[in-house]
């Protein structure tokens, strides 16, 4: 699961997804048999009103939670037999994630903040440390690494979770209402920044969103309605 | 950033709880250091009590004195009490060697009679050694091995309205079954803790004893004392095989062996503190599990956020642990400063204990450094918080990362 060879084919795909979740007696069938491939480079809309399963898809893709049915396949081999640990692997190795609310760790700094995820794959100190400030440098945030997250505005600390998801170069980041939180102007600039590593580093994106600048600049756009995928599949 | 770096970024981040936490563990481990100071404290103070009471580090006697204990009729006398003596003051922690000549008889002042428990003793190393002169009420100590002057308990020289200087007669049987006679002065009255002993006391000098009972060289024991308390089991180890190649046959018997009421003492302080210490721990560990529960509950994003980037439960269980650990390290580090500041404030109140067990006066509050009372109390302090954080870290290890992540 460690190699990166299947280069043409899809990295990450989604086929027959389902989800219910039980909320006190009552079961929300929050996805009903999604299927979805995402190669590199994409740049993926999911759009859709609010309980349409959005959110839903991007954990269950993220490999933050499982399927009740369905299954997901990295590069073609499905993961639903991993543990939790090779699943926490995976997400460190492969995956980077941008919230809606940036969640970043409080006690670290911007630079700690992106080395962490390096640092947790064993990556050395200094090298570490190096890293994050060159991508803390490529989010426009040179000045601010040794900032606590608290002393950050909504827009850097965007920039430091989209630097962070990026740390461990992964094929896809898994981006959940990155500019629900943000004024529109630096909103914008979250959305160039992902469109230019995109562009740039052949990161695929794929993000859930309401804002339509999103939609707009999408190389592809989900549509998703009670659970289903009912455009752009 | 290790997980160290990062447990002791989180303590330092949450100072509020984390003081609450740590003043909790700081005044866990200073309950346990001064309690186990004061317990030791009370202790060697019985048991020092114990062996200069009259008992010594060691006794050595015939046999049969020891195991059917028919003190106080030189029926099991020890045999060559020179040899004996000899091969004692050769040991080199050997301080004091004293004779003893124990006896029963009838103490009258003329026109009535009272028994009484009688020693017959070497007065001036007595003195050095034990605390008889200390018990004195009244009079003075006696001044030589030959001298016919008696020590009385003040419940027994009560009982015969004796005081200072008066004249009284001893009488008891002698080794060969005869009724003998002496004629003795009162030098002095001794208040001894235990009523029952203090209503029959009797001490003489070796000499007047001897006479009374005719046992001419005889003694019941020779008592010894060491130069050091904790000398008293190697000494004895080499005191037996000693005597053996000198082919004298005699026990040597360890204080603690004959000290029961020390020992029954010791039992009952070590439950009363284990229970103080288990209440204790309880206290501390109910206190700190709720704070370290809502510190989880508080940081139930920050974990779901750590998860979804890959960390392992492990590491979350671990970082949750080592707040925790870290949390004692501290608190125990403060709490041993807190404990010495108030053990001197203690030691300079001059606050008065009621009369310890087997003692007639107070003594003042005094507590000790004893380092095994603080190492207990630094595993206790950490085995608590290790506890206490064992179930927040379960739980936001166990936590599913999407609703920790949806968590407000």
């Amino acid at each position: 699961m460690g190699q990166r060879d299947n280069l043409d084919g899809p990295i990450l795909s989604g086929a027959g997804l389902s989800r219910t979740y039980r909320l006190g007696s009552t079961q929300v069938k929050a996805l009903r048999g999604v299927d979805l491939e995402i190669r590199r480079g994409d740049f993926i809309a999911v759009q859709g009103p609010s309980g349409s399963g959005k959110t839903t898809l991007i954990n269950l893709l993220g490999l933050l939670d499982r399927p009740d049915g369905g299954q997901v396949l990295l590069e073609g081999r499905p993961v639903g037999d991993l543990d939790d640990d090779a699943l926490a692997d995976l997400r460190r190795d492969r995956f980077g994630f941008v919230f809606q609310t940036f969640s970043l760790v409080p006690v670290l700094t911007a630079a700690e903040n992106v080395a962490y995820p390096m640092a947790l794959k064993g990556r050395g100190g200094s090298d570490c440390r190096q890293r994050a400030v060159d991508l803390l440098r490529l989010v426009g945030l040179e000045a601010r690494t040794d900032v606590r997250p608290d002393l950050l505005s909504g827009g850097e600390r965007q920039r430091v979770a989209i630097a962070r998801a990026i740390a461990n170069e992964p094929e896809v980041v898994l981006a959940d209402e990155p500019t629900a939180n943000l004024d529109s102007e630096t909103a914008a600039g979250i959305l160039d920044l992902m469109r230019d590593l995109n562009a740039k580093r052949r990161v695929s994106f794929v993000v859930a969103t309401h804002d339509p600048r999103v939609v707009e600049r999408a190389g592809r756009t989900l549509v998703l309605r009670d659970g289903r995928i009912v455009a752009g599949a | 950033m290790t997980l160290w770096a990062l447990a002791w970024r989180n303590v330092a981040r949450h100072r509020r709880r984390s003081l609450l936490t740590g003043g909790v563990v700081v005044f866990g481990f200073a309950a346990f250091a001064l309690a186990g100071g004061f317990m030791a404290q009370s202790l060697e103070g019985l048991r020092d009590g114990t062996i200069r009471s009259g008992m010594g580090h060691l006794q050595v006697a015939d046999p049969a004195e020891f195991e059917d204990g028919s003190a106080g009729t030189l029926e099991h006398a020890l045999s060559r009490a020179a040899d004996v003596d000899a091969v004692l003051r050769a040991d080199p922690d050997v301080l004091e060697v004293l004779p003893r000549l124990d006896f029963v008889g009838l103490l009258t002042n003329g026109s009535r009679s009272v028994p009484f428990l009688g020693v017959g003793l070497d007065p001036l190393p007595e003195a050095r050694t034990m605390d008889h002169a200390k018990a004195l009420h009244k009079g003075r100590w006696l001044r030589d091995r030959s001298e016919r002057s008696v020590i009385l308990g003040t419940g027994l020289a009560a009982a015969l309205s004796l005081g200072v200087d008066d004249p009284v007669t001893l009488l008891a049987t002698t080794s060969d079954g005869t009724l003998n006679a002496v004629d003795a002065t009162v030098a002095g009255l001794a208040q001894l803790p235990i009523k029952e002993l203090d209503d029959r006391f009797l001490a003489t000098s070796l000499g007047l004893a001897s006479d009374l009972l005719a046992a001419g060289d005889r003694v019941s024991k020779l008592v010894v004392v060491l130069r050091d308390t904790a000398a008293a089991g190697a000494a004895s180890e080499r005191i037996r095989p000693a005597l053996r190649a000198r082919g004298i046959v005699a026990a040597v018997k360890v204080w603690d062996e004959l000290a029961q009421f020390y020992s029954q003492v010791r039992v009952l302080y070590i439950g009363i503190f284990g229970f103080m210490g288990l209440i204790l721990v309880a206290v501390v560990l109910l206190a700190v599990a709720n704070i370290m529960l809502m510190a989880a509950a508080e940081r139930t994003r920050e974990i779901g956020t750590l998860r979804a980037i890959g960390t392992r439960s492990r590491f979350i269980r671990r970082m949750f642990l080592a707040e925790g650990i870290l949390l004692a390290l501290l608190g125990c580090a403060a709490g041993a400063v807190l404990s010495l500041l108030l053990r001197e404030a203690l030691n300079h109140s001059g606050i008065m204990l009621p009369p310890p067990p087997g003692a007639t006066h107070g003594v003042p509050l005094h507590v000790r450094v004893y380092l095994a009372a603080y190492a207990a109390g630094a595993a206790a302090m950490l085995a608590t918080l290790a506890l206490a954080s064992w179930f927040p870290a379960r739980r936001a290890a166990r936590m599913s990362i999407i609703e920790a992540l949806a968590h407000v």
